[in-house]
C-alpha cells in the first residue's frame, strides 16, 4: 500500500500525458475525418484518388512506424518537430484515416431517395449534407467510432518509442527501478478506468440519439 | 490523362518524402559542435531511463538518478554548461543522436568495434564484466554446463557480442532468447523458463540486490568490457572537451567518489 502511494504521483503524471494525447487526437481527428470522408466521396477524381492513397498509407502501415517516421524521418529532411507535436501529428493523421472510412460507410448508407427528396424540396447540396445526411450518419457511426476511441486510449502507449513518458512507460520505469510487477497492475487499472469511462459515455450517447428507429 | 498525372505526382511526392528520410547527408561542414553547445548553454543527454543503476527513475520523486547521471552533472559543471536529460528508447539511440534530438548517449554504453562506426566514443570510464546469472541452487556451475540450455539476454546489448566471441560456448548453447530489458530476462529466469541470463555486472548486481537469495553468479564470465559516452561521429570538438573533463575527474578522484556512492567500490577506469 505504501508502495502504491509512492508510485502514484508519477503514474498520475503519466496518465496526464496519455489523456493529453488522447483528447488532442480526438479533437482534431474527429472533424478531420469528416473532411477526408467528403473528399473521398467527391466526384473530383484526383482528390478522390489522393484520398484512397492517403487511407492506404495510414491504414496500411503500423502506427509505431508512422511515429518513428514523423519524429526521426522528418528530422533528416530538416523538419524537426517536438516529441509531443510529432506524436500528436502521427496520431491525428492515422486516426483521421480510420475515422474517414467509418464516416464514408455512414454517408453511403443513407438512401439515395433522401437526396432526391431533398432536391425536390429545393434544398442545396450543402443543406442536404448538413441538415439531412450528416445527422443520420452521426447516429449510425457511433458504435464503430466508440471502437476507435477505445483503441486510441490503448494506442497512446506506443509513444514511448519517441521518448515520451506516458502511463505504460512510467509503469515500466518504476517496475525496472524496483524490480517489481506492481506498477503494471496499477497501469492496467488506470487503462480500465479510462476505457470504462469512454464505454459508458458512448452508451449514454447512443441512448440519447436513439430516435427515428 | 489528368488523373494519371495527378496520381503520378502524388506518388512521386510521397515516395520522395520516404526516400529523403533514408538519405542523411555527410557534408564537410566545419565542426562547430562545441561552440554550438556553448552558445545554447546546455547539452542533452539521451538515456534509457529504465536502466538502473546507470540511469533510472527514483521511486517517489520520479527524478532521473544514477551513476551516469551524477557523472554527467559533474562533467557539465566543469564544462561550464547545463545538462538536460532526455529519456530515449534504446533501439532508437542512433536516430536520436544523428537527428540532433540529443547530443550524447550516456547510458552504460559499452564500447564495441561495431558501435565505433556509429558513435564517437570518449575514453572508457568504467570497466565491467558480462556475468552469467543462474537461479540460486542451479546445477549450472560453469560455461560448459550451458550446453543445450536456454539463455536470456537483452536485445541489442553488448552481451550478445560478448557471448558470440566465445564461439565454443555460443555454439553449445541450446537457445538464446532476446528480451527488451535485463529485468524481463531475470524475471523469466526466476520463473524457471530460462536456465541462465548474461548481463552487465553493474546492472545484474543491482537487480540481485533487490531479490536477495534468488540468483547466483558464476565465477566464469564472458569477458571484460568498457563503458564510454557516445557522441555524433562529426562532433570531434565537443568530444575533445568532454574527454578533457572526464580525465580530470578521474585524476582528482571525483569519478571514484561517485563510483563509491553507487557501487560501494571504485570501478572507474
Amino acid at each position: 500500500m505504501d508502495y502504491l502511494l509512492l508510485i502514484l504521483p508519477a503514474m498520475l503524471k503519466g496518465t496526464g500525458i496519455t489523456l493529453k494525447l488522447f483528447s488532442l487526437t480526438l479533437v482534431l481527428a474527429l472533424p478531420l475525418g469528416i473532411i477526408l470522408a467528403l473528399a473521398r466521396l467527391t466526384k473530383f477524381k484526383p482528390l478522390n484518388i489522393f484520398m484512397q492513397f492517403y487511407v492506404w498509407i495510414f491504414r496500411g502501415t503500423p502506427l509505431l512506424l508512422q511515429l518513428l517516421f514523423v519524429y526521426f524521418g522528418l528530422s533528416f529532411i530538416g523538419i524537426s518537430l517536438e516529441r509531443f507535436t510529432a506524436a500528436s501529428l502521427a496520431f491525428v493523421l492515422n486516426y483521421a484515416a480510420y475515422l474517414a472510412e467509418i464516416y464514408r460507410a455512414g454517408i453511403q448508407s443513407i438512401d439515395r431517395g433522401q437526396y432526391e427528396a431533398a432536391n425536390v424540396l429545393g434544398l442545396t447540396k450543402i443543406q442536404t449534407m448538413t441538415k439531412i445526411v450528416l445527422p443520420q450518419v452521426f447516429k449510425r457511426v457511433l458504435p464503430p467510432i466508440s471502437n476507435e476511441v477505445i483503441n486510441l486510449v490503448k494506442d497512446t502507449a506506443l509513444v514511448y518509442v519517441i521518448g515520451i513518458s506516458e502511463l505504460l512507460r512510467v509503469a515500466k520505469t518504476a517496475a525496472v527501478a524496483d524490480f517489481t510487477f506492481t506498477p503494471f497492475i496499477v497501469a492496467a487499472v488506470f487503462y480500465l478506468i479510462m476505457t470504462g469511462v469512454v464505454q459508458q459515455f458512448f452508451k449514454w450517447l447512443e441512448a440519447k440519439y436513439d430516435f427515428y428507429e | 490523362m489528368k488523373r494519371k498525372i495527378a496520381l503520378i505526382l502524388v506518388l512521386c511526392l510521397s515516395l520522395g518524402v520516404f526516400m529523403v528520410g533514408c538519405g542523411g547527408s555527410d557534408s564537410d561542414v566545419e565542426d562547430n559542435s562545441w561552440i554550438d553547445i556553448q552558445d545554447k548553454g546546455y547539452f542533452v543527454v539521451g538515456l534509457d531511463d529504465a536502466f538502473p543503476p546507470m540511469g533510472f527513475r527514483e521511486t517517489g520523486t520520479n527524478e532521473i538518478v544514477g551513476f551516469d547521471i551524477d557523472l554527467a552533472k559533474e562533467a557539465a559543471e566543469r564544462l561550464g554548461v547545463e545538462v538536460k536529460f532526455q529519456p530515449v528508447v534504446w533501439e532508437s539511440a542512433i536516430e536520436e543522436l544523428n537527428g540532433h534530438k540529443v547530443d550524447v548517449i550516456w547510458n552504460g554504453l559499452t564500447i564495441t568495434e561495431s558501435r565505433k562506426k556509429q558513435f564517437a566514443f570518449t575514453a572508457p570510464y568504467i570497466e565491467d564484466k558480462q556475468l552469467i546469472v543462474v537461479q540460486n541452487g542451479s546445477q549450472i556451475t560453469n560455461k560448459a554446463d550451458l550446453e543445450g540450455k536456454t539463455v536470456g539476454i537483452q536485445a541489442g546489448s553488448s552481451a550478445i557480442e560478448a557471448v558470440q566471441k566465445d564461439a565454443e560456448t555460443y555454439e553449445s548453447i541450446g537457445e538464446m532468447v532476446e528480451f527488451g530489458g535485463n529485468d524481463e530476462a531475470l524475471l523469466d529466469l526466476a520463473a524457471g523458463r530460462l536456465d541462465a541470463v548474461v548481463v552487465d555486472e553493474v546492472v545484474g548486481r543491482y537487480y540481485m540486490s533487490k531479490k536477495p537469495g534468488e540468483y547466483d553468479i558464476l565465477t566464469e564470465h564472458f569477458g571484460l568490457e568498457e563503458f564510454g559516452v557516445g557522441l555524433r561521429l562529426t562532433d570531434q570538438a565537443f568530444l575533445a572537451e568532454l574527454d578533457k573533463v572526464l580525465s580530470e575527474m578521474k585524476a582528482d578522484g571525483a569519478a571514484a567518489e561517485i563510483s563509491n556512492e553507487w557501487f560501494g567500490e571504485d570501478i572507474t577506469k
